[in-house]
């Protein structure tokens, strides 16, 4: 009995991730609203469980969160998905060069994600004639890099738990 | 150096092509299949419009779902704000409804007036039989844009392009039409142009939406002698819209920086007025 709950508490833990994955994008909370500034914890929660345990978030599922953002927020459907694929290569391809995991070494590698996704982002609204604010844009990748430690500290006592 | 290349081309392989341990596609497939999808956008073929309906509206549903608890918080900190300010908001109420009071004779005359000219320049008029009420279901503020969801699609007959209200107001138009909901562009978004009139100027113009900051008059002729608190209506040029349907007043910046302060608090609308009209009888 003992051992049936453990492996279901474990099950659930397992899931915490992908529920969180899922809940941000139907809830349209992927970019929270901070009092000046917002943040894209949609690209961090990708981010860090593709490069510490991609077999958390699928590929799949990830492409599915961005499908249901972009229908929440009415941008073309393919543009947030598309631009979270390109964070998970980055951050896959990270995984793959990088032999010392560390904070520092994160978050440095978290700048070409930013930049990239962001410029696929704006590439792909530019082509379809859609305009967004590019200033809340920038700033929100700014403060979206800035703020990564923050949920990097977390999702790290989390993996530990889910480890342990 | 050699070696190096090789060590780049097997990592970008590693990251964009293979199958991680326990993933059923490629970060490849995935990107492909988002180009597919993005293409599909410029398309208009009638099986996709419905597919893309269909999960468009499943998607509304869960996420009104998903969005519940966090709608119960919200509602309850408002709940408890609402009544610490109570008592100021009824002070504020009393004197408004003096002012009120005061004003509204002189409107049902001017009412009467108006009606009366419309009559005599043959305009048709907007009236409450064209109008169609809906609740706005999902309101998700992106940082990005600024539309809602309503509950009313194309099973209301709703089109793309009709005038939505806030009470007797204009605050945007439909963009995108479901079976079951419809998405409204509002004027303060990027994408949203409006074609204006200025009262009591008469000056035509192209009302553009500016983000969180509102919106702006543009197009305006040089020689143009706008004064703050002049009143902003739709125009009704290019037979889209009803003319003289209040949208806000000038608040002038500076001369080429001239904001639109709109009737309606966008960030407060709970139920909206579809205008049936223009497209209905086109």
């Amino acid at each position: 009995m003992i051992s049936v709950f453990k492996n279901f508490s474990f099950r659930i833990i397992e899931l915490i991730p992908l529920l969180l994955l899922f809940y941000i994008s139907l809830s349209g909370n992927s970019v929270i609203h901070l009092n000046f500034f917002t943040v894209n914890i949609h690209y961090i929660l990708i981010y860090y469980w593709v490069l510490k345990q991609p077999r958390t978030i699928g590929y799949g599922f990830i492409f599915l969160s961005g499908i249901i953002t972009d229908v929440i927020f009415g941008l073309p459907i393919g543009a947030t998905a598309l631009s979270l694929l390109i964070v998970s290569a980055v951050a896959a391809y990270a995984r793959a060069v990088t032999v010392r995991i560390n904070l520092i070494n994160d978050w440095l590698t978290f700048i070409p994600a930013l930049l990239f996704a962001n410029f696929v982002y704006f590439i792909v609204l530019h082509l379809l004639d859609f305009s967004i604010d590019y200033i809340s844009l920038f700033k929100n990748s700014i403060f979206t890099f800035i703020f990564y430690p923050v949920l990097w500290v977390i999702f790290s006592i989390l993996l530990r738990f889910m480890k342990s | 150096m050699e070696t190096s290349r090789d060590d780049f081309s097997i990592a970008i392989r590693s990251a964009f092509l293979r199958k991680e341990t326990q993933q059923r596609f490629s970060i490849f497939a995935l990107v492909v299949l988002s180009l597919v999808l993005l293409l599909f956008e410029k398309f208009e073929v009638k099986p996709i419009n419905y597919f893309r309906s269909f999960v468009k509206d499943v998607i509304y549903r869960g996420s009104i779902f998903v969005s519940y608890p966090s709608k119960g918080i919200g509602s309850t900190i408002g709940f408890v704000k609402n009544h610490i300010n109570l008592y100021k908001n009824y002070d504020d109420l009393k004197k408004e409804n003096i002012s009120l009071k005061k004003n509204i004779f002189n409107s049902d005359y001017l009412k009467l007036e108006n009606t009366q000219l419309r009559r005599l320049i043959d305009e048709q008029e907007l009236s409450i039989t064209n109008l169609i009420s809906a609740r706005v279901l999902l309101d998700k503020e992106s940082p990005y844009l600024n539309s809602f969801v309503i509950n009313l699609g194309s099973n209301k007959k709703i089109k793309n392009g009709m005038a939505v209200l806030d009470g007797s107001n204009f605050i945007g138009r439909i963009v995108d039409v479901n079976f079951f909901s419809s998405r409204v562009l509002l004027i303060s978004d990027l994408n949203s142009k409006i074609p204006v009139i200025t009262e009591p100027a008469g000056h035509h113009a192209i009302l553009g939406g500016k983000g969180k900051n509102g919106a702006v008059l543009e197009y305006l002729p040089e020689n143009h002698n706008i004064k703050n608190g002049d009143k902003v209506y739709t125009s009704g040029k290019e037979g889209i819209f009803s003319p003289g349907i209040p949208i806000g007043e000038i608040k002038i910046k500076d001369k080429n920086n001239i904001s639109v302060s709109l009737f309606s608090d966008l960030n407060q609308v709970t139920f909206v007025n579809i205008n049936l009209e223009k497209i209905n009888s086109k």
